[in-house]
């Protein structure tokens, strides 16, 4: 069946309202105003920019730790102090040592945790209040509306195609039925954020990856109101050990926001040997460290989250740029992967994305010949300067914590060069060991015993279950699985076998389980209403055989206040 | 220009949408002066035609044929075919019905015009009839015109324009014109047949005083008939959680908790739920709760007034016949 599409022409196209995404729209209205008041030709128009949001509405798929550095915000909104939603300026720092029984304190708060001059916030609010200025510049934002395919034109780019609404769990045409409206755009700009469902089409079919593959790490997180007194409104500590083990990349974050509220969470590199081994309940583990422990006793947990985040860094960055297309934010590596911080760099990557497609439109040529501008003005900016100090940070650790300090040691002292420049990387999930034989075979009853889940006391910790209701995750019941499994046959025969269905671990929402037919066999069933689009799937599948697309506008977390 | 509406008629009864459609091309009639006729097209459509004749329009055409006594889209635009090209009207306008949808694009290009559907607005830009339609579910607007040569097809959204504003004719009563037109049986590829109106979910569970649900622990589909029993014997309905509705081994209207119904019934049987929390959102405000649970350690018994922990297999058909038994002693 052909489907009749409504096409509709913009000037500019951005995909995803993130802080990158939002401030390359703001920008760009700003600069077309602005052009337009000196009566510069040809006269564009803000009502020409397009901007897509899988989310409910805008802010409600962001989530971050959140400490931003303010400089970036500070240029695209100068007098930011007085309207946006700053939590609170950080107050303190501290590095934490966690073993099982204890806590040190680094004396010296080394420097990449040091966050003096920075805010705590929660990016949810930061992107609502944004899009409410760009809104407001007259951008057209549609929310509920998510990229699904790329419309490819000549060498690059020329738009997307929205998704279809109103499809069945079979794919047929409910009643509601609405095909995706396919946007024509002169300059394309992929803002998705980590892992973008587009991007990663892109720069497949264009061949735009840079010497290393891009590394991941996920974050999850929990809000906590916790009792007063409990922690100071603006105290930053970040946590190294217990319990993630050396031969593995992580990290703890606890931030003190204002009214008692506490934003905690666990950070881990996407790259460990154990198949089996289970994010969500490390990081519910290290909830219950002593220092944790104290902090969240009697309070109560508020909202959870997770998402994948891109520790690339330099050599990772694809080529962002080509005809009729940008690629910008976590999409385009933009995050320094030593600070773990990721919002300054979206949001000067979108500015000078605009800037870019600024004289695109002014000299009406919007081919990789204008937009080439684009690389040149991120060498230009202090975005080489804090990505190229830490351009072979993330790889050091790739072979675990202590050889990580070893190669970083020389890095700092070499402006990050280091023992061997450019450090190689190779993709996360080529880190599994094969488990064969410990799990046993499949239908050895016996033998097949998996590793126990984590439950959670109810309190402190909680199963998986409990954590996503408090995501506020929702979907379209009635809808195509938007977790494609190129191959079941490969889930319920050869990674039973080899891996020991990662899925069933690495997933956050508990979107993947193996169950058990009837007849014996193990078939992968896919939860996908769960899904809170941290993309790790389709980063941490060992075959690489998880394709996620955009689901039904508006469908998934509802990240509010995260 | 001359602008021509399509009323409709379903049933013997007004489409009430071909009033706010006529009341646009009175409107658009006013700001581009121009004439509106009135087309009321079926069998014995004469009252019709005249409850049309007393409003402001400046004559009705009335059309019968036996042939368009029951909607067809071959009849419908055989005939409308012919009024067009023999009444020459500039602007086609219909309600934007289910009916309009059929076959209306159809009419469009068996002349070889394009179509402007499902528009809630118009505006007139120095003589040049602009539409508006909605688009990304009304989150935006768009302007759309015609090109070529009239005539021009458009629908309108029902409540886009207010049939209460309807002008009556200034003198009474229009002139009710009869229209002959040719349609053949062999020109109609489809036949009617009765019509039916979608049944409406049999069961409301918000409205159950009494509700079994099932759970992951009812492990297949062919064992879901003994739950069903227990349901009979009780007198209440069948409800499960999302796993089973996910399954397909009952319906999604069937499913209770955050993504399904929310129902507080004087009674909930919990037959192998473990209590996920999505789960008992949809549930916890019931009177009572039974929970039957082979885990002694499933959070449903958090939350039950009253917990078996003991396999639903043996305790389903044994509740079941005692019921049974009870009730007939």
């Amino acid at each position: 069946m052909t489907v009749q599409r409504e096409l509709l022409e913009a000037d500019v196209l951005i995909v995803g309202a993130g802080p990158a995404g939002l401030a390359c729209a703001l920008h760009l209205a700003n600069l077309i105003k602005k052009h337009n008041t000196v009566g510069g030709k040809p006269e564009l128009s803000a009502d020409n920019i397009y901007v897509l949001e899988k989310g409910r509405e805008i802010g409600a798929h962001q989530l971050s730790g959140a400490i931003m550095n303010p400089k970036a915000i500070a240029e695209l909104v100068p007098d930011f102090e007085k309207s946006a939603p700053l939590d609170t300026p950080v107050t303190e720092d501290a590095a934490l040592l966690f073993t099982r029984g204890s806590s040190f304190r680094f004396p010296i708060t080394p420097p990449p945790f040091k966050n003096k001059g920075n805010y705590v916030i929660s990016l949810s609010k930061m992107t609502k209040w944004l899009g409410g200025l760009v809104e407001a510049a007259g951008v057209n934002v549609f929310k509920e509306f998510g990229g699904a395919e790329l419309v490819y034109q000549g060498e690059g780019i020329g738009g997307v195609i929205t998704e279809d609404k109103g499809l069945d769990k079979n794919g047929k045409p409910k009643d509601n039925y609405t095909p995706g409206y396919e946007l024509r755009a002169k300059v394309t700009v992929l803002a998705e954020g980590t892992r973008g469902s587009l991007t990663k089409k892109l720069v497949t079919a264009k061949k735009l990856d840079n010497i290393n593959p891009q590394s991941y790490g996920i974050g999850i997180k929990e809000l906590w109101d916790v009792q007063p007194g409990r922690i100071a409104t603006g105290y930053v500590a970040h946590t190294l050990g217990w319990p993630v083990s050396t031969d593995m990349y992580g990290g703890g974050w606890i931030y003190g926001l204002s009214n008692n509220r506490v934003s905690i969470g666990l950070v881990l590199a996407l790259e460990y040997a154990d198949p089996q081994f289970d994010p969500h309940a490390a990081f519910q583990t290290w909830k219950t460290h002593a220092f944790l422990r104290k902090l969240l006793d009697g309070g109560k947990l508020v909202r959870y989250g997770a998402k994948s985040l891109p520790y690339g860094g330099w050599y990772a960055m694809p080529r962002n740029y080509l005809d009729g297309g940008l690629i910008i934010g976590d999409s385009g590596s933009f995050l320094d992967s030593q600070r773990l911080k990721g919002i300054h760099l979206a949001i000067k990557s979108g500015m000078l994305a605009a800037e870019t497609i600024f004289e695109a439109l002014r000299t009406g040529d919007t081919s990789s010949k204008t937009l080439s501008a684009f690389p040149k003005k991120i060498e230009q900016s202090y975005i080489k300067k804090e990505l190229w100090q830490v351009r072979n940070f993330h790889q050091s650790f790739q072979h675990g914590m202590l050889r990580g300090f070893f190669h970083t040691a020389f890095q700092q002292i070499t402006g990050g060069r280091g023992l061997i420049d450019p450090m190689r990387a190779h993709e996360g999930h080529e880190a599994y060991n094969k488990i064969n034989g410990r799990t046993g075979a499949l239908g050895d009853e016996a033998a097949h015993s998996k590793p126990e889940r984590f439950k959670g006391d109810g309190t402190l910790t909680f199963d998986r279950l409990t954590d996503v209701y408090h995501s506020g995750t929702r979907h379209e019941e009635d809808q195509p699985c938007h977790l494609v499994v190129k191959d079941l046959n490969v889930c319920a025969t050869k990674c039973v076998e080899e891996y020991g269905n990662p899925c069933e671990y690495f997933c956050p929402a508990a979107v993947y389980e193996m169950a058990k037919e009837s007849n014996g066999s193990a078939k992968l069933k896919i939860n996908a209403a769960n899904c809170v689009h941290c993309k790790t799937c389709d980063i941490a599948d060992p075959y690489q055989i998880i394709d996620w697309v955009v689901p039904e506008g508006g469908g998934g977390p509802n990240y509010e206040g995260m | 220009m001359k602008i021509l509406v399509v009323t409709e008629l379903r049933q013997g009864k007004w489409n009430n949408a071909s009033f706010e459609t006529l009341a646009a091309a009175q409107q658009i009639a006013k700001d581009t002066s121009s004439t509106v006729s009135a087309l009321v097209m079926g069998k014995g459509v004469a009252a019709f035609a005249d409850e049309l004749a007393a409003k402001n329009v400046a004559e009705v055409l009335s059309v019968q044929h036996d042939l368009l006594e029951a909607y067809t889209p071959d009849g419908y635009c055989v005939a409308l075919k012919q009024v067009i090209e023999s009444a020459q009207p500039d602007l086609v306008l219909f309600p934007h019905t289910y009916q309009v949808r059929d076959f209306a694009p159809k009419l469009a290009a068996m002349l070889g015009k394009g179509m402007i559907g499902d528009c809630i607005g118009y505006r007139n830009e120095g003589g040049k009839l602009i539409f508006v339609r909605q688009m990304f579910q009304g989150k935006t607007v768009a302007d759309v015109t015609f090109a070529g040569a009239a005539p021009w097809f458009g629908s309108f959204q029902s409540g886009a324009f207010r049939a209460d504003l309807l002008a009556a004719h200034p003198s009474g009563k229009a002139p009710v014109n009869a229209m002959t037109v040719a349609v053949s049986a062999q020109q109609i590829r489809t036949q009617p047949l009765d019509l039916f109106k979608e049944a409406k979910s049999a069961v409301d569970l918000t409205q159950a005083s009494l509700i079994v649900a099932i759970g992951r622990g009812i492990k297949a589909p062919e064992n879901i008939p003994q739950a069903v029993a227990l349901a009979k014997a009780l007198g209440g309905e069948i409800a499960a959680s999302r796993p089973i509705c996910d399954e397909g081994w009952l319906p999604m209207e069937r499913q209770i908790g955050s993504s399904g119904q929310t129902v507080a019934p004087k009674l909930y049987l919990a037959l192998g739920i473990s209590g996920a929390i999505q789960h008992v959102v949809g549930m916890k405000g019931a009177r009572t709760i039974v929970a039957i649970n082979k885990d002694s350690n499933a959070p449903i018994f958090e939350i039950a007034d009253y917990g078996v922990v003991g396999d639903i297999f043996e305790i389903m058909p044994a509740l079941t016949e005692a019921l049974e038994k009870a009730k007939t002693s």
